[in-house]
């Protein structure tokens, strides 16, 4: 293997760095730590993945898979502009989708194809609320507080979970 | 080099529901998804949200974790787009004065894949320290506080003869070079990021 040509004194100043960060507030680690009461152990519930579609930007178009200059470059400019824009997330499983849009009206979402259910959105904290989904798949909540959330979604005997998404 | 390597004993023991392996985990690696981020000026709430959201989603991933090796490239990963959403929110950000505040320069004009490679380097960094003998990780530690122990005041502190410190401290540093964290981050690190681009890419050089 190749060795990178870093001199003792650079290899030390970049160790000190890391030694310096290496230091999180004690109440991140520990809201860490707790996610792991989240495992789930339940085989039939169908997890709806963020990271495996396409999340659609407020401009409507495909989000790449990995963060580009480009989104970052847009994120700089949104910075100024101070205002909120609702954002589309789309959640993919294999017999189900879920598409939502927040913003500061609410949650507004639909489960793809259309179809009745019950909704429960979830926070680190535990269940939050529930919305019966109508004939069309649509179904709102009012707006959550900022933080970790997930939809948790069930259609007769099917039960699906969305990734959890920071709003 | 045989065997599993640490994390991916973390990684394994966790997926088959080992709290005490998770929380090892988090406290090792919270470092690397805060300071990824970093580069993204959040408000410290909303970079604590992003790290909820990125462990709450390890939980349900790390069963399906192809190469636990792989964990510090997927909590980037992750850690880099739930921050891009959170910005592309437009609100809730750091104010920025921007008469006064370099970091905005930074935060403007750095190379973001450079601040990333240098999050997973000084993560790699922590964790081949953790490899070595104690009395190498002694040695480095006393020479990487800040300030820096001179050479005489880590004579005083360790017993160790004045002459003898400089060469030990270099086989030390050549035993970090050598760390299995290292030579995993050095055999991710893209060869593209190779070149001179200087002090942003001075720690992202490969051969």
């Amino acid at each position: 293997m190749s060795s990178p040509e870093w001199t003792d004194d650079e290899l030390l100043r970049e160790l000190r760095a890391a030694l310096q960060e290496s230091t999180v507030e004690e109440s991140v680690i520990q809201a860490a730590q707790a996610a792991f009461t989240w495992r789930t152990v339940d085989t039939e519930l169908e997890l709806l993945s963020l990271a495996a579609g396409a999340a659609l930007t407020e401009g409507g178009r495909a989000e790449e898979d990995t963060l580009t200059k480009d989104t970052l470059a847009e994120g700089a400019l949104v910075r100024g502009g101070g205002q909120s824009a609702p954002r589309t997330l789309v959640f993919h499983g294999e017999r189900l989708s879920v598409e939502v849009e927040i913003d500061e009206a609410g949650i507004v979402g639909q489960l793809m194809p259309p179809r009745p259910g019950v909704v429960t959105l979830v926070t680190a904290a535990g269940p939050q609320a529930t919305a019966q989904a109508d004939e069309v798949g649509c179904f709102t909540f009012p707006p959550p507080r900022s933080g970790p959330l997930r939809l948790d979604c069930r259609l007769g005997a099917d039960h699906f979970i969305t990734d959890w998404v920071t709003v | 080099m045989a065997g599993m390597s640490e994390v991916s004993r973390l990684v394994r023991a966790s997926a088959s529901g080992s709290e005490a392996a998770w929380n090892e985990l988090v406290r090792r690696y919270s470092p690397l998804v805060m300071a990824v981020t970093r580069g993204y000026r959040l408000t410290a709430a909303d970079a604590q949200d992003v790290s909820q959201t990125v462990w709450l989603r390890l939980v349900e991933h790390m069963a399906g974790l192809r190469e636990p090796e792989a964990l510090p490239g997927w909590l980037v990963t992750t850690t880099q787009r739930e921050c891009g959403r959170q910005i592309r929110q437009g609100r809730r950000v750091q104010p920025v004065d921007p008469g006064a505040d370099t970091c905005l320069q930074q935060c403007v004009a750095a190379d973001p894949d450079a601040d990333i490679l240098r999050a997973e380097l000084r993560q790699a960094l922590r964790e081949g320290l953790r490899e070595l003998p104690a009395r190498d990780q002694r040695l480095l530690r006393l020479r990487a506080a800040d300030p820096p122990k001179s050479y005489l005041q880590i004579s005083q502190l360790t017993g160790m003869p004045l002459g003898s410190i400089g060469p030990t401290l270099r086989r030390s540093l050549d035993r970090l070079r050598e760390t299995c964290a290292m030579r995993a981050y050095l055999a991710a690190v893209p060869a593209a990021s190779g070149g001179e681009g200087g002090d942003q890419h001075e720690f992202a050089r490969v051969d």
